[in-house]
């Protein structure tokens, strides 16, 4: 018999093993389901994505062009205003109050009137077109011409020009797509590494492990457990995403094109992050007898993942500084930190590069390294074995 | 045929073989033997490559053992080692496949010994729903489902009750027709005897006595002597080197040199009684094992006083 057949035979005990577990399809669902939630939610919540729009009432005869004005600053910030003519002041106070307007002006007092404070916009259209009109009058007051007032009034604009190009594009988009990665990741590796965990010390602690390694060897078994949990969390990850994706269309939005550039590179970083953590969980698994001492064996594991789960808040904002550059390329981090810095655009080329050798050695590495020590360990009795231990068992 | 060549193994100061060497021809059944923590089951986990050796050399008709000859050896370690959470099919199956079985024949096989061993009714539950006899049955069949050419078990009878010693028994001798190689250990010496005529007898790491049972029982250096009388009797056997183990009013057990005459005993006793039972034998294995050890003096009086109470 091959050892990929070996492998094969183990994998799927392992894929079987887990759909057939309620955990698995509990998890799957809610995650699902939750996801699918949020997009039903947002729609319900939201808007139907037309301008926001506002009632002034009007006290006084307004300007001339200040109605031109305001439509065309609130056009720029995707607002509509209108303006209701009102004659008495006491009546505009009063739609005022009643919340039958959202402002009134009250012209011959240069007053805006608002419950609390008005919008932000809504008072930046208003004192725009109110600043554009007055500075008319008085040019006009001055004696100046049309055309002089309009070149005052319309100065030609600052051009700018750009020496060092940035290619960070700040569009918020890219930051959630990158920090939903990395969230992602960090719960699947966290599950799906506990399962690779828990699946090993099962395996040592009910003595099956004397009964395999009698048939196959230690690294067939260490490759089976952790690909065959791996074709779980995809499976399971893909769900979530494709729930993901079906949530955005729900709730009224359009999946951005950085969402489907960033899901292939996302399921790179993930499966090399996964395969990289995972073998690290099952040798820490291989530790010990009990699952009582599982989470104390693989606690330095845990850290250092929840140290680059961290690291994407706190670096995150920063993509470009020379500390997340570093420790973005590094390979217990590069998995959480690189989706989140390529889809902000923050990454260079030689970054993703020599991130993506340098993840690809070390999972390479740890796996060899576990084959080695892994039979070792994994039919090593009583006490539980020291990471120091367990490395000069190499064969 | 499994030849184990002087294998030796230490763990730090503690040398937990020291030079071991035993055979098992092809469709020979052979007991291994000795108290517990004597390396019976650290021998065994060698010869399944589960632990590297110091030293020495283990073949199988002749070649180096590899890893593709132990998934022709069938396996049944001293403790339980299942899946807790697979069901009794499922579990045989997959190690039928493990050993390089088609999934057709993989299952036919997980069937026909599910039935033999009489767990059948039980295939989809999962194992841990199971009683420990019936666990055993299963992990019997994990080791029997790929029809393997040498069966290593260790411990097999231990936690059994006696209808499924002998349903062990009738498996094992139908394998031994069928050419099958088997190596089996047990702490209870005496119980094996009726299981296989060779024996192999450790401790400390160490092979101190081997060959067939009566061969060994035959060359210990004692025999035992029971006289029983109709009446009360006081019958002295004047003889040098004779012991009495115990006495009773119409029953004495002695111990003799195994060259005494038993029809010169016998008719010292008929001269002093009417003999109705007379018997005379070899000690058992584990009297001649711990004869055979160090201490021999210390190691008699513990016998004795077990005869006593028996």
């Amino acid at each position: 018999m091959t050892s990929t057949s070996v492998v094969r035979l183990v994998m799927s005990r392992e894929i079987r093993q887990r759909l057939r577990s309620k955990a698995f399809a509990v998890s799957t669902a809610v995650l699902s389901i939750g996801v699918l939630g949020a997009g039903v939610l947002t729609r319900v919540l939201s808007d139907d994505g037309s301008p926001t729009k506002y009632q002034v009432a009007v006290v006084g005869e307004l300007p001339d062009g200040f109605a031109d004005a305001v439509a065309q600053t609130a056009k720029a910030l995707d607002i509509e205003v209108r303006l209701q003519p009102a004659v008495q002041r006491q009546v505009a106070d009063r739609r005022v109050r009643d919340d039958a307007v959202d402002a009134a002006i009250d012209v011959g007092a240069a007053d805006l009137v608002s419950r609390n404070d008005p919008a932000d916009e809504l008072a930046a259209v208003i004192d725009n077109a109110w600043r554009v009109t007055q500075s008319r009058q008085a040019a006009a007051d001055a004696g100046l011409d049309d055309s002089q007032i309009d070149e005052i009034l319309s100065p030609s604009p600052l051009g700018s020009s750009v020496l060092e190009a940035d290619n960070e594009r700040d569009d918020g988009v890219g930051n959630l797509v990158g920090t939903t990665a990395a969230i992602l990741l960090f719960i699947a590796i966290n599950a799906f590494g506990g399962l690779v965990l828990t699946g090993v010390v099962e395996e040592k602690s009910s003595g099956v492990v004397e009964v395999l390694l009698a048939h196959v060897r230690a690294h067939q078994l260490l490759a089976g457990k952790v690909f065959g949990i791996g074709v779980i969390a995809m499976a399971q990850m893909s769900a979530t995403i494709a729930a993901g994706l079906i949530s955005l269309r729900i709730s009224g939005r359009s999946i951005p094109l950085d969402v489907w550039i960033g899901l292939p590179t996302t399921v790179f970083w993930f499966l090399l992050g996964f395969v990289l953590y995972s073998t690290l969980f099952a040798l820490a698994g291989s530790f010990v007898s009990r699952q009582e001492d599982a989470q104390s064996a693989s606690a330095p594991i845990s850290m250092v993942f929840t140290i680059g789960y961290l690291a994407v808040f706190a670096l995150g904002t920063n993509p470009t500084s020379t500390v997340t550059r570093i420790v973005s390329v590094l390979p217990p981090f590069a998995p959480l930190l690189m989706p989140l810095r390529m889809s902000v655009g923050a990454a260079s080329i030689i970054e993703i590069v020599v991130a993506a050798i340098g993840l690809i050695a070390a999972t390479f590495g740890m796996l060899r390294l576990a084959g080695s020590v892994y039979g070792r360990t994994l039919l090593h009795r009583g006490s539980r074995l020291r990471w120091k231990q367990a490395l000069r068992m190499r064969s | 045929m499994l030849q184990v060549t002087e294998i030796s193994k230490s763990f730090g100061d503690l040398r937990a073989l020291d030079a071991i060497s035993l055979s098992v021809g092809r469709g020979q059944i052979v007991g291994f033997l000795g108290p517990n923590g004597a390396g019976k089951s650290t021998t065994m986990r060698a010869i399944m490559g589960l632990i590297a050796t110091d030293g020495g050399s283990m073949t199988w008709d002749g070649a180096p053992i590899s890893s593709a000859t132990r998934r022709r050896f069938g396996y049944m370690p001293a403790e339980r080692g299942m899946y807790p959470k697979m069901t009794v099919r499922d579990e045989v199956v997959y190690f039928a496949r493990l050993a390089g079985m088609q999934k057709r024949a993989a299952q036919a096989a997980a069937a026909t010994w599910m039935e033999r061993l009489g767990i059948d009714g039980r295939a989809d539950d999962e194992v841990q729903a199971l009683s420990s006899g019936n666990q055993q049955r299963v992990q019997l069949a994990i080791a029997l489902v790929h029809d393997p050419e040498l069966l290593i078990l260790d411990e097999p009878f231990s936690g059994l009750d006696p209808l499924a010693v002998e349903n062990m028994k009738v498996v094992l001798s139908e394998q031994l027709a069928d050419g099958t190689s088997v190596l089996f250990s047990s702490h209870q010496l005496d119980l094996v005897a009726d299981v296989s005529r060779d024996v192999i007898i450790i401790e400390a790491g160490r092979v101190v006595l081997q060959g067939d049972v009566s061969d060994i029982r035959q060359r210990a250096a004692s025999r035992h002597v029971i006289v029983g009388f109709d009446a009360e009797c006081d019958w002295q056997p004047a003889a040098p080197g004779v012991e009495v183990v115990d006495r009773h009013a119409r029953r004495i057990h002695l111990r003799v040199p195994r060259s005494m005459d038993p029809a010169s005993l016998l008719s010292s006793a008929g001269a002093a009684g009417h003999v109705v039972e007379f018997s005379f034998a070899p000690p058992d294995l584990s009297e001649v094992f711990l004869e055979s050890i160090a201490g021999q003096n210390l190691h008699h009086s513990v016998l004795d006083r077990a005869r006593a109470v028996r």
